[in-house]
């Protein structure tokens, strides 16, 4: 993992102190909210329905236990004991006081720890593949790069006051488990004549203008990637709309030049811009690569244990993938449970993995984008004991990839922008579909859910995408299918007029009898048969009563 | 000047500016009791905003906004009412 | 309204030059024209070093307004909301693109906050309230120099 060096030690410091000036000024008058709410949102507090919310950074979603343990401790201390994590692997606090934020990121600084840039319009957070460096598809492990990104990008003078948020992914496979084709920036690291370099995509989102990113170059040297970023960020920043929030993420731009002439205006800020300082050299490279090498694993020959215990079989199914070193298993860790809010834990769960972490998996843990954990490197011979360790903490849902295992925005219950509930249509699905049996027949299945048109629970890309409307006050929920966040992804088509919160487990259920009937074989998942049968035969089952 | 408002009644609705909690303007001050809140008339709008303007600037309160009731004078939007009585769900 | 050069301050020896005044094309040493009235003059300064400031506004920062200004002693840019970043990728742009060697300010809504972004951005100097000094320099002070990009 990447520890801090005195520099950013001593820049993360610098920052707790500057924004405890910035609350103190807002608290005795002289910023008023207008001022504020651009500084503390660079710091990662909003104002939400209920309460402030803090969102802490997780880059790229790697935690260590001691981590762990002082969010444990934040929850307990200074908020109401959980905290959610997020699509953009983060962890967010939903209650915390004005005057203990300053306390809070210094609690946070101690464990290396910030909540910098999870919020306003500068570049975000970093997110990459939580199997980063742990699968064999790898070509490269792209967590060193996201650490580079997030130093050049933190606290960046020229990008930090953007026409609008902006978010970058990093991943090193074929396989896309970051839904990069979604960022404003996607960067896949690929091998061309044995130099390995980057492909790079731009202008993808999701919100109320869904658009899946274009390739703007085919292979960008490792040296160049700064210089390359600066030259897109600098053309966004400057030509990028702000006359009108909807517009100004950097998709609209790409979008309205066309990615030819957008290409032509980054190619000549590359030329005319780069800065021989921000050459990435191979010492530099090696020194950040350092960080990132597999804790000492001893290869071996142990099977996953088998045991006559149904229910910890279907977990091991469900729940575990094969680590790249043999004899040991990457474990996910599901927090979407029946009649649980997805992605919450409770400090007390956060307290246990902590120590589990320490016991199993050389005290990681990783964040998926799909708000799930992950207990990367578990020794095989471990697994039953692992189970039986998250089977008393309630964190053994064996649902990974599965219907109940939604994405979900926090909606209308926290989120001041949110149109309509989504916790709980989630728990609803979660309840409707608990069986294992009927879940697998189902197969892979993504749901997900976004209580508004800014798309948080990234219904756009969902198998099945379901969004909260307000129809005159009522709840309404539009649903979208056959959208993909992977490497084919594709934006979902809108099936038809929208239902009622209680129509809206039997429309779903309707759709998957769709599925099931169209099924050729066992195996045919839901977006091949969508994507061969196509959105009318939905619509028949869905909407005809003949 | 507050935005168009739609509606004949309001309470007049805000988050303390230290702690972020939901709060409500009283007869007694701000208060997180909506049922003790001050039934505001669309006409008297306006003299309730210069009341919050002044709060805001004094730093008690941030974000206030104007809540619709409905005919039996009760919160009318279900934004509002989950605003105001918490989440629907258990944590 | 004060001058702030890094932790100093200075005389503003510039002045914003009224319509009467440009009409007449008297073009005192130290006269700030806006973009329209420099445009519109620039021709008859081609080549002669003067000392005359422009005045951007932040709308005004986009990258067909970037040329050489090597002419112009002063480039003053006021910010219509602090939000606005563009004229940090302007001022970086006039620096590394055109060389631009002369003075770069900012004016309008600025916060301390900003400070050390601007500085680091090419800007000179800021035009603020005389009582926000301190806290100007506060902010500046609070710089330890450690930074992630050159």
């Amino acid at each position: 993992m990447y520890k801090y060096s005195e520099k950013d030690k001593s820049i993360i410091e610098s920052r707790t102190k500057q924004f405890k000036n910035q609350v103190q000024r807002r608290l005795n008058g002289q910023l008023s909210e207008e001022e504020f709410k651009p500084l503390r949102l660079m710091n990662g507090l909003y104002l939400q329905l209920h309460a402030y919310m803090l969102r802490v950074a997780i880059p790229y979603g790697e935690l260590s236990s001691s981590q762990l343990r002082k969010l444990a401790f934040i929850a307990e201390k200074f908020d109401r004991g959980y905290g959610h994590f997020t699509t953009r692997q983060n962890i967010q606090f939903n209650w915390p006081k004005l005057p203990d934020v300053p306390d809070i990121l210094h609690e946070l600084s101690k464990v290396e720890m910030h909540a910098i840039q999870t919020s306003g319009n500068c570049i975000r957070n970093i997110s990459s593949d939580h199997l980063a460096g742990i699968t064999i598809d790898e070509i490269e492990d792209p967590r060193p790069w996201c650490e580079i990104i997030r130093q050049w990008s933190t606290f960046h003078p020229e990008f930090s006051f953007l026409p609008r948020k902006f978010k970058i992914a990093v991943i090193g496979s074929k396989k896309d488990r970051a839904a990069m084709l979604v960022h404003d920036i996607g960067l896949r690291l690929i091998k061309k004549d044995k130099e390995i370099g980057f492909e790079v995509f731009v202008g993808g989102g999701q919100g109320r203008t869904p658009i899946i990113a274009k390739k703007i170059k085919n292979f960008l040297q490792k040296k160049d990637l700064l210089n390359y970023l600066e030259a897109i960020l600098n053309t966004y920043n400057q030509e990028g709309r702000r006359d009108n929030i909807y517009k100004a993420r950097i998709k609209i731009l790409v979008k309205e030049l066309g990615i030819e002439k957008f290409k032509l205006l980054v190619d000549e800020n590359f030329k005319k811009l780069s800065d021989k300082n921000l050459e990435i050299d191979k010492v530099s490279i090696d020194k950040i690569f350092s960080f990132f090498t597999l804790p000492e694993l001893k290869p071996n020959s142990h099977k996953v244990q088998i045991h006559k215990n149904k229910e910890y079989n279907e977990w091991v199914t469900q729940n575990t993938l094969s680590h790249k070193v043999s004899g040991y298993s990457i474990v996910h860790i599901s927090l979407k449970s029946a009649n649980h809010p997805p992605g919450d834990i409770s400090s007390q769960q956060m307290m246990a993995l902590s120590k589990i972490s320490e016991d199993f998996s050389f005290s990681e843990i990783r964040v998926t984008h799909e708000q799930n954990l992950i207990l990367p490197h578990v020794e095989n011979k471990n697994i039953y004991k692992l189970w039986i360790e998250l089977k008393k903490l309630s964190l053994a849902t064996p649902n990974i990839g599965l219907i109940s295992d939604t994405i979900c925005c926090p909606g209308m219950d926290y989120c001041a922008l949110a149109t309509a509930r989504s916790i709980p249509i989630s728990q609803k699905i979660s309840n409707h579909f608990k069986s294992f049996s009927d879940q697998k027949i189902l197969g892979d299945l993504k749901i997900k859910i976004s209580g508004c048109i800014n798309a948080c629970g990234h219904h756009h890309v969902g198998n099945i995408g379901i969004l909260g409307l307000d129809r005159n006050g009522q709840e309404f929920y539009q649903i979208t299918l056959g959208g993909s966040a992977k490497e084919d992804a594709s934006i979902g088509e809108i099936v038809g007029p929208s239902f009622p919160e209680s129509k809206l487990i039997d429309a779903i259920n309707t759709i998957l009898n769709t599925y099931k009937k169209n099924k050729k074989k066992k195996t045919e998942d839901f977006l091949s048969v969508f994507r061969r049968v196509g959105i009318k035969e939905f619509k028949k089952d869905l909407y005809d009563n003949t | 000047m507050a935005k168009k408002l739609r509606g004949e009644f309001f309470i007049l609705s805000a988050n303390d500016l230290r702690t972020g909690e939901v709060v409500f303007l009283t007869e007694k001050g701000w208060s997180v009791n909506s049922s003790e809140a001050t039934i505001i008339k669309i006409d008297q709008v306006d003299k309730f905003q210069a009341i919050s303007d002044r709060d805001e600037k004094k730093c008690i309160i941030v974000s206030s906004k104007f809540v619709e009731l409905d005919e039996n004078r009760k919160i009318k939007s279900l934004r509002d009412k989950i605003r105001n009585s918490g989440l629907t769900f258990k944590i | 309204m004060i001058i702030l050069n890094k932790r100093h301050e200075k005389e503003n020896e510039y002045k914003k030059i009224n319509d009467r005044d440009f009409l007449d094309r008297k073009f005192f040493d130290g006269a700030i024209l806006n973009l329209a009235q420099w445009v519109e003059i620039k021709k008859e300064f081609k080549n002669k070093k003067v000392k005359i400031g422009i005045e951007f506004s932040s709308n005004e920062c986009s990258s067909s307004n970037e040329s050489s200004m090597s002419e112009i002693s002063l480039i003053q840019i006021k910010f219509e909301t602090f939000k606005d970043g563009r004229p940090f990728t302007f001022a970086r742009n006039l620096r590394k693109k055109y060389g631009y060697k002369g003075e770069i300010r900012a004016t309008g809504h600025i916060l301390p906050d900003q400070y050390i972004f601007l500085i680091r951005c090419g800007f000179d100097s800021v035009e603020i309230a005389e009582s926000d000094k301190d806290i100007w320099i506060e902010f500046l002070n609070m710089d330890n120099g450690l930074y992630y990009q050159p």
